[in-house]
């Protein structure tokens, strides 16, 4: 008896909500989450899908996001983020259809992860115009960009040369890069790492092999135990500073950063608020150019079909020196090197120059490749 | 001679939290309520505890705040397991879908609510537990440098636990009780025994220990919390059956996985394992190994409870 009024009550609980959960629904999807905003009809005109990370992982995709979301804010225009559900082509271009079928009319598409489906969906969606990041449409090898894309890349091997070069001039010898995935972005920041570490050494006129870089691939951009311990056992080992470039895999080593009382190299954004052992970050300014790609649209000059490749020259990447935590590296140094960036008399290979890190060309510096 | 104790401070990070959850899970499933929720219920203590530590953190720091969101974490996994114990207990659903169901909602859960108090789904933390040397201990040459340097206090409430857990279970009258009804419940029932409450403790103490678990797991490896045990309840579990659900040989297994861990992990700044030309997966290979081969070998005689997973009827006795 018990047991059935139990029974009883609880269904009376769960269709009491139900109906609640749908007499709230329309009201509710108004002050959906995190600021999105609908127009009067309904839709969203600009869209963001991330990739496998979220909106708020202090990296890529916060980045991002940030730029579409100021320009909406300013304008007054309506926007959403979409989350593709697994890590899929079908998956990310079902989240662009979702959002076209949303109304969007911009869609911006962080990530290496949307070479096909974006090449997709441009033919699908001739009218909606898409910023992709970081990548190119490309199927089967081929790459075809069509006029409705933009497609930004950056040139991460100059913000990891000159993380590189701040790390040896502050008076680090034994340097590591812990990387996330081997995708061209992250390669990219690691030959920039281990070419400004080598033009740092040999300025500072130090012998061949005084400079060490420790190298690996972690597999994830997670943050967890297994990437804690690696981290852990490098420092261990003497390494003195580490560059963590892969999202989650930052959290990981600044915490063993912490334990161990040696200092950390953040990546993509400023993360010096994540922890007192980040010196500086690696950063390209994804919220600006994202910005200015949408800006562009609305002002009715989108180069779609065309890629931007933004370097020191277009400001597209830096260091925070504001909040970096130098004592020999100076703001005239940066601003030198900077200069010679812009001009082209400091020139850092790519991602293409080398198989792996120890073919990129480096004197002083000596790298040490772990699998 | 810093290499090996390097690696076993490393070996205390991977261990004790799978120690906890391991032993957790083993009482849970000793009164007869399989439980998978352990990753549900890790993820929703170390959300709580480390929500905890972030509001108050200003206010309080070091040994103390850490005792007491150890405590608060142990309330909320006991709460949240009872959901768990409800569904299999009082409405005696499949234990399989409702732990299904509790390890599906806990993230959600902590992001969603992290969300929408702070805007971001990331918690961070201030980290002022760690010890670098504990006094007096820690100047014991060789021990002192393993077990009392570079360390956490949770390392030693987890051996406490341990400790107090595995003579519970084999020494007194509830450890018997417990165990009766995971084997079987009618002729525990038959002495008098209320079987609902004596599983509802079992599933109440796994949620304790795996809230706790969840907590002391995330506190060494990461500056914040992202919603995610990375699978290590069900690792806990992998370590249960590996320790054939005994509370000594769980020990063992939960080092065994703790060490290979750490090797697969650390094994670059190991100059003896560096020479060798083992890449480094098969590391991480070999504790899924060794369960795979264990289970193998003992499936016939397995120690598992008899009455494991099966809702107690009166009617059928």
């Amino acid at each position: 008896m018990k047991k059935k009024i139990l029974s009883l009550i609880l269904a009376g609980v769960m269709v009491m909500s139900m109906a609640a959960c749908a007499v709230k629904k329309p009201g509710a999807e108004d002050t959906a989450k995190d600021g999105d905003k609908k127009d009067s009809k309904g839709g969203y005109e600009l869209a963001l899908i991330t990739d496998v990370g979220t909106i708020d992982d202090k990296s890529f995709n916060q980045g991002s996001w940030e730029g579409l979301e100021k320009y909406a804010k300013e304008h007054d225009i309506t926007y959403k983020y979409y989350k593709p559900a697994e890590k899929s082509d079908e998956a990310c271009l079902n989240a662009i259809d979702l959002a076209v079928k949303g109304g969007a009319k911009v869609v911006a598409t962080p990530g290496f992860l949307f070479e096909v489906p974006v090449y997709e969906a441009q033919t699908k969606y001739p009218d909606v115009s898409f910023i992709i990041i970081d990548a190119q449409p490309v199927k089967d090898g081929e790459a075809k960009l069509e006029d409705n894309v933009l497609s930004i890349f950056y040139a991460e091997e100059q913000a990891g040369y000159l993380a590189g070069y701040a790390a040896v001039t502050e008076g680090y010898r034994n340097l590591g890069f812990m990387g996330g995935i081997a995708v061209p972005a992250v390669i990219r920041y690691g030959y920039g790492f281990v070419q400004g570490a080598d033009a740092a050494a040999k300025d500072l006129g130090l012998a061949a092999g005084d400079v060490s870089v420790k190298y690996t691939y972690v597999g994830n951009f997670d943050a967890s135990p297994e990437n804690n311990a690696k981290a852990a056992a490098w420092y261990n080992e003497g390494t003195e500073c580490i560059f963590a470039c892969g999202g989650g895999v930052g959290n990981s080593v600044m915490k063993a950063a912490e334990t161990a009382g040696k200092v950390v190299i953040g990546v993509d954004v400023d993360q010096s608020v994540e922890s007192d052992t980040v010196i500086t970050s690696a950063m390209k300014n994804l919220g600006d150019s994202v910005y200015d790609a949408v800006a562009s649209y609305y002002d009715g000059n989108f180069a779609g079909g065309t890629t931007l490749n933004l370097s020191a020259k277009d400001d597209g990447i830096q260091l925070p020196m504001e909040t970096s935590k130098f004592t020999k590296f100076t703001q005239e140094k940066y601003d030198e090197l900077y200069g010679k960036l812009k001009d082209g008399s400091i020139k850092v290979e790519n991602d293409t120059v080398a198989e792996d890190a120890t073919g990129v060309p480096a004197e002083i510096v000596k790298v040490e490749l772990i699998k | 001679m810093s290499v090996v104790y390097f690696v076993i401070q490393q070996t205390m990070y991977f261990a004790i939290p799978l120690l906890i959850v391991a032993i957790g899970a083993m009482y849970s499933e000793r009164s007869g309520v399989i439980n998978i929720a352990m990753e549900g219920i890790m993820v929703m203590g170390a959300f709580v505890g480390i929500f905890f530590i972030n509001i108050f953190q200003d206010r309080m720091s070091g040994q103390k705040l850490l005792l007491l969101a150890i405590l608060i974490v142990a309330v909320a996994g006991g709460l949240f397991s009872l959901l768990h114990a409800f569904a299999s207990i009082n409405m005696k659903a499949d234990q399989t879908i409702s732990g299904t169901a509790l390890n599906l909602f806990a993230p959600a859960f902590a992001i969603f609510t992290a969300r929408m108090i702070q805007g971001v789904q990331q918690i961070q933390f201030t980290d002022t537990f760690h010890i670098d040397k504990v006094p007096v201990l820690g100047d014991i040459p060789v021990i002192g440098d393993m077990f009392f340097q570079n360390c956490y206090i949770t390392t030693y409430i987890g051996i406490g636990i341990f400790l107090v857990a595995a003579y519970v279970i084999k020494n007194t009258r509830f450890g018997l009780r417990l165990r009766a009804c995971g084997e079987h419940p009618g002729a525990a029932d038959s002495v008098g025994v209320n079987v609902a409450k004596i599983r509802y403790a079992g599933v109440i103490i796994s949620g304790v220990l795996a809230g706790i678990g969840g907590l002391i797991f995330v506190i060494p490896t990461s500056t914040n919390f992202n919603a995610s045990v990375a699978g290590y309840g069900f690792l806990a579990i992998a370590v249960l059956i590996f320790g054939q659900w005994r509370s000594n040989k769980i020990l063992m297994a939960a080092f065994f996985f703790g060490i290979m861990k750490t090797l697969a992990s650390a094994y670059s700044a190991i100059p003896f394992l560096k020479s060798l030309p083992i890449p480094n997966e098969v590391y991480k290979m070999i504790p899924y190994i060794a369960t795979l081969i264990v289970l193998a070998f003992s499936s016939k005689n397995s120690q598992a409870p008899r009455a494991e997973g099966i809702p107690y009827d009166k009617g059928s006795r």
